[in-house]
């Protein structure tokens, strides 16, 4: 199955992972940037990125920078910040077409890693500082950001069950970071905490295009002017954290439906050798349509239009997430209890078993033919320590016994129920 | 079978009619594991009167497009979804303003898939009991986008623009629309819409397309349409005016929500025209407003836009217009910037080198969105319905004037056709 591998090479800090590959018609390029998770570093560390983007020494006005991006026949550039395991993850993300298709008197890929090399490691800066016009503006876009996050009342119920969920661990911070740090931050302290996070983050770059990993070296070597030393690796999570007793949380905004979110504890991580039982445990539970949450909570009850769980493999923690009537709250509670119930004594058909491991197997199949997710699957590696190929992880899938699934339904404990309902209580 | 060869973008499609109708285009790409197909007809939450031939017009409940999407994947035997699943396929469906589509994207056993798919779509099986147990779900469909403000302040807009065209209709109802929905009227839409000669089957990824052929003429020949006349769409004159020049909600949110649009009444152009009107106006807005431009950084840094600031155009025989914006601290001052900014533009034209750059930004936009299959199978569907060619787009990008732009600015925007939407925590 597997059409093209990741090449590993190495440039200073940086790990480089590139795929040669005919298939598209871009190159695309990712680089991951970790660093563990901390309450006094979260909220500069986020900033980072926002500042970046607004311009490098050799463009340092946003909107040349921008006017760049264009010249390069539009090429995609944009970041992310988000959490995985415990660690705090900047992913800066490029797309640029292939020559083959256009004219231009440039090579794409090299000006499009040039480009990158500059932002990362040639920001726009006075005095030896990074401007402070920009970072000024982008605290304001961040804390933007941190209170846009109410507006999405589904992902906002996600984001405060796993806080409630994670009191007293680095995993309840958002990866944005938290609003009350932010008037402190100055140009000067930035550019501190920007020069400690290029010497001491975990470095990754991808590629996935019509190229080679000599060629992708030497254009790095050329445009990222990145120290030398050793590549950091990833701090392994804790993902063992007992249960005492289930913690339900019920909280009140101007909504129409109710938004009812549980929190689970697997005890099981992606690096763990019965992390594919717990895949197949998440998605005959409510991974898929035709899960367990999906037709007794939506197609039985007419509860709610969605009901689903998911599975943070970094973390070892699976949440559930519905939006119902909230009239409906004692019932839907007692639905999907009864669900948590069945997956514990093993009550699960042949056939729910090999509709999830089709299920999954498609979804594994499915990544080669898109870029970034290949990047996305290669970097679990990366995070976790554990080398487990798609291919592997398909054929450790279909091997998964029921016995296999019902070890980890006994050992997942519930740890929080949350609950978004109507009425201002702010 | 027909062959059609885009050596531009460096892909093939083979496209066969077959005897009842029904229209089939595959799309091999060489090399790909996934194997994508969009089973689309011709209807959407705009068909809400309709007619065969000669017969009476009928005219049904807002939301019966979208409601008969979720009735079809259950079967006597059950929810459609356990077979995909059985068959290691992911299926969905989506309801837009002129199109219902059914999809899947399967690694294995694209045969068994393919029938599947064709099969559940052309079955319906509706009866008192299963249509009322729908009204629940989708009520629940219908509060979730209550709740959402980027929903509300979006069709907040359409249904400021529109007095009586039904684009200003939620696709999916209202709690009250869905509730007068019953098997009758749901088997009478089906039978108009879903007709083959109504519907398209496009096929992408690591498969044969002869062998494709093949099976959708087998399966078609297991089945008897009769003859269907042609269908008649009927819609109320629009008057040229806005509805509403304002329309605020109210929900919580961090930062006001502020989009606004404008009406155009488009002469009766053919379906290349009218392509080309909208690629040149797109153009022209990107170069005007997109983030490379200097009104974006201006509004930017006095802190009045963010990232979510952006523009698009839409337009159908029947409809068109436009939607600017995204949150703001202050939707009033936002919006006599932007107007300002149209207006000197208006004078001055467009730049000759920002309209250059803008053009080709997009060409790259759009080769790069020929990786998806689903964003392939998406688009062709949605160019192919509208009587155009997704594979064809290049050429009208690259021969496009600043002239036909710089007309486009100053035709659109007409301030006595504007509305504005907004969602704010309080009235505003």
């Amino acid at each position: 199955m597997i059409k093209s591998r990741f090449e590993r090479g190495q440039l200073n800090r940086i790990r480089l992972h590139v795929m040669p590959t005919k298939r598209f018609k871009t190159f695309s390029i990712s680089l991951f940037a970790g660093l563990p998770l901390a309450e006094d570093t979260v909220t500069p560390v986020a900033l980072i990125p926002f500042v970046l983007r607004r311009g490098t020494a050799s463009t340092p006005e946003t909107i040349a920078f921008r006017e760049r991006l264009d010249e390069l026949y539009g090429a995609g550039f944009g970041f992310d910040v988000y959490k995985r395991g415990d660690s705090q993850i900047i992913q800066f993300r490029m797309d640029v077409i292939n020559d083959r298709f256009v004219s231009f008197d440039k090579p794409l890929l090299a000006e499009s890693l040039k480009l990158l090399g500059e932002v990362l490691t040639d920001p726009a800066t006075e005095s030896g500082k990074l401007r402070s016009k920009y970072v000024n503006a982008e605290k304001e876009t961040l804390r933007k950001r941190m209170e846009a996050i109410i507006n999405d009342k589904i992902r906002y119920a996600a984001e405060r069950c796993i806080e409630v969920m994670c009191q007293g661990d680095p995993y309840r911070l958002h990866a944005l970071g938290q609003r009350a740090d932010i008037p402190a931050i100055t140009a000067e302290s930035l550019t501190a905490m920007y020069r400690k996070w290029l010497s001491e983050a975990a470095f990754d770059l991808y590629v996935v295009g019509d190229t080679t990993l000599e060629e992708v070296q030497a254009l790095v070597s050329d445009a990222f002017r990145i120290g030398e030393g050793q590549s950091a690796s990833y701090v392994m999570p804790s993902v063992s954290k007992p249960v005492n007793e289930v913690r339900t949380v019920v909280e009140r905004m101007d909504v129409n439906q109710g938004k009812l979110n549980m929190g689970l504890r697997v005890h099981t991580a992606y690096a763990d050798d019965d992390y594919p039982a717990a895949l197949l445990y998440n998605g005959i539970l409510g991974g898929y349509p035709h899960s367990k949450l999906f037709l007794n909570v939506r197609e039985k009850a007419s509860l709610a239009y969605y009901a689903a769980s998911r599975l943070d493999g970094h973390k070892g923690i699976c949440t559930i997430q519905s939006g119902i009537e909230i009239a409906n709250y004692e019932r839907a509670t007692a639905i999907i209890q009864e669900q948590l119930e069945s997956m514990r004594s093993g009550q699960y058909s042949d056939l729910e078993l090999n509709q999830t491991k089709a299920m999954i197997a498609n979804h594994l199949r499915e990544l080669q033919d898109s870029a970034n997710e290949m990047i996305a699957y290669d970097f679990n590696t990366v995070l976790s320590g554990k080398e487990r190929s798609a291919d592997e992880l398909l054929r450790q899938v279909q091997a998964v016994s029921a016995e296999q699934i019902a070890a980890i339904a006994r050992k997942t404990e519930l740890d929080t129920i949350y609950f978004l309902r109507d009425g201002k209580e702010e | 079978m027909e062959t059609l060869t885009y050596p531009g973008v460096q892909e093939t499609l083979y496209r066969e009619i077959m005897s009842n109708g029904l229209e089939v285009v595959v799309l091999p790409k060489e090399g790909f594991s996934k194997t994508y197909a969009t089973f689309a007809t011709r209807y959407g939450s705009i068909d809400n009167r309709f007619a065969v031939g000669d017969q009476a017009p009928l005219s049904v409940p807002d939301g019966i497009a979208h409601f008969l999407e979720h009735k079809m994947f259950e079967e006597p035997t059950g929810d459609i979804f356990a077979t995909f699943a059985s068959q290691g396929a992911s299926a969905n469906a989506y309801t837009s303003f002129d199109r219902t589509v059914y999809l899947f994207s399967a690694t294995e056993q694209i045969d068994a898939n393919l029938e599947t798919l064709i099969d559940f779509v052309q079955h319906p099986y509706f009866t008192d009991e299963n249509v009322e147990k729908e009204k629940g779900i989708i009520e629940q469909e219908i509060n979730m986008y209550r709740d959402n403000a980027d929903w509300r302040v979006y069709y907040g807009l359409i249904d400021a623009l529109y007095h009586v065209h039904p684009i200003h209709i939620d696709i999916a109802g209202t709690a009250d629309s869905i509730r007068q929905i019953d098997k009758e009227t749901l088997y009478r839409c089906y039978e108009t819409f879903y007709h083959p000669s109504n519907m398209f089957l496009f096929v992408v990824g690591g498969v044969q397309p002869e062998k494709v052929f093949e099976l959708v003429r087998n399966n078609q020949a297991r089945k008897t349409f009769e003859e269907q006349g042609k269908i008649n769409r009927f819609f109320d004159e629009e008057p040229a005016s806005v509805k509403q020049q304002r329309k605020t909600a109210v929900l919580p949110v961090s930062l006001p929500k502020c989009l606004f649009g404008f009406k155009e009444e488009l002469p009766k152009l053919s379906p290349e025209e009218l392509l080309r009107t909208e690629i040149t106006t797109k153009l022209m807005l990107d170069t005007l407003l997109g983030s490379s431009s200097p009104i974006y950084h201006e509004l930017y840094d006095d802190n009045l836009i963010s990232d979510s600031f952006g523009h698009e155009f839409n337009s159908s025989p029947d409809y068109a217009f436009s939607i600017i914006g995204g949150e703001t601290r202050n939707p009033d001052e936002l919006l006599g910037r932007v107007r300002a900014a149209i207006e000197a533009a208006k004078e001055s034209g467009l730049n000759e080198q920002s309209f250059e750059r803008t053009r080709r930004k997009r060409i790259g936009g759009y080769l790069r969105l020929l990786n998806s299959p689903e964003a392939i199978a998406g688009e062709f569907t949605r160019y192919r319905f509208r009587g155009a060619d997704l594979f064809q787009l290049v050429p009208i990008f690259e021969d496009i004037t600043l002239a036909e732009a710089n007309k486009r600015l100053r035709e659109h925007f007409n301030w006595d056709r504007m509305a504005v939407s907004i969602v704010a925590k309080d009235p505003i």
